[in-house]
């Protein structure tokens, strides 16, 4: 799943504004192909964790409801030249993270 | 590099699986008993033209903001998201499944306080399954 997040940082006033899009299916569970009539078994991420500088500033928990690649936004105090990293883990196992350096 | 541990078991699985309204609140806050508060912005469309991506910004105007929750009352599975903040953050943005016109309530934990405020968001066609 490696190059599933996008990330944009960016400060101002010492505050970081960081936008992020996923690219996930987020399968809420009872849909079904429309050809077999097989179901598609869900598929979506359950946990988000941000860090600043290596460390946690935010943990996001996530249901069937979160659109497919979701887009994530939030402010956090920071400044330029902190890294942001953002990591994923879904209800199948599957993860990914990527670091960007806020300009 | 920081991943999310598999089992951390912060995960609430109980508020994710409750179906009705008030059982939501309560297996995910304790409460569903949740004082108002206009402090907490809702930016939301008033019609979502595609109910599977409805795009949401919540501000708290609230001190010490320690979690947002977003519940939508007419999902199957209402229980949508829950952001734990840790640094002074008031501010969240994403985009939900709305399968049904309905309430979107946002709760907020500030300085260890429950607080809620919802947004009415009707939805045209393209409904989901969520």
């Amino acid at each position: 799943m490696a190059g599933s997040i996008k990330i944009r940082a960016y400060e101002f006033d010492g505050e970081v504004t960081v936008k992020s899009i996923i690219s996930h299916p987020m399968e809420t569970g009872p849909r079904k192909i429309k050809k077999t009539g097989k179901k598609i078994p869900s598929h979506f991420i359950r946990e988000v964790i941000v860090s600043r500088n290596r460390k946690i500033v935010m943990e996001a928990f996530w249901g069937k409801s979160i659109s497919r690649n979701p887009f994530l936004s939030f402010q956090i105090p920071g400044r330029k030249g902190d890294t942001i990293t953002i990591s994923w883990l879904d209800n199948r196992g599957n993860s990914d993270s990527a670091t960007a350096k806020v300009r | 590099m920081i991943l999310p541990r598999a089992a951390s078991g912060a995960y609430p699985t109980k508020a994710f699986l409750a179906k009705e309204m008030p059982d939501v609140l309560r297996e995910a806050f304790g409460t569903s008993d949740i004082g108002e508060s206009e402090q907490i912005e809702i930016e939301a469309p008033h019609i979502a033209s595609d109910a599977n991506i409805v795009p949401v910004r919540i501000k708290s105007g609230l001190a010490n903001t320690e979690s947002i929750a977003l519940v939508v009352a007419g999902n199957k599975s209402p229980f949508t998201a829950y952001f734990k903040l840790y640094e002074s953050q008031s501010f969240v943005s994403t985009r939900i499944r709305m399968s049904d016109t309905s309430d979107l309530l946002v709760v907020v934990k500030a300085d260890g306080v429950l607080y809620a405020n919802s947004r009415p968001i009707r939805v045209g066609r393209n409904s989901c399954g969520a």
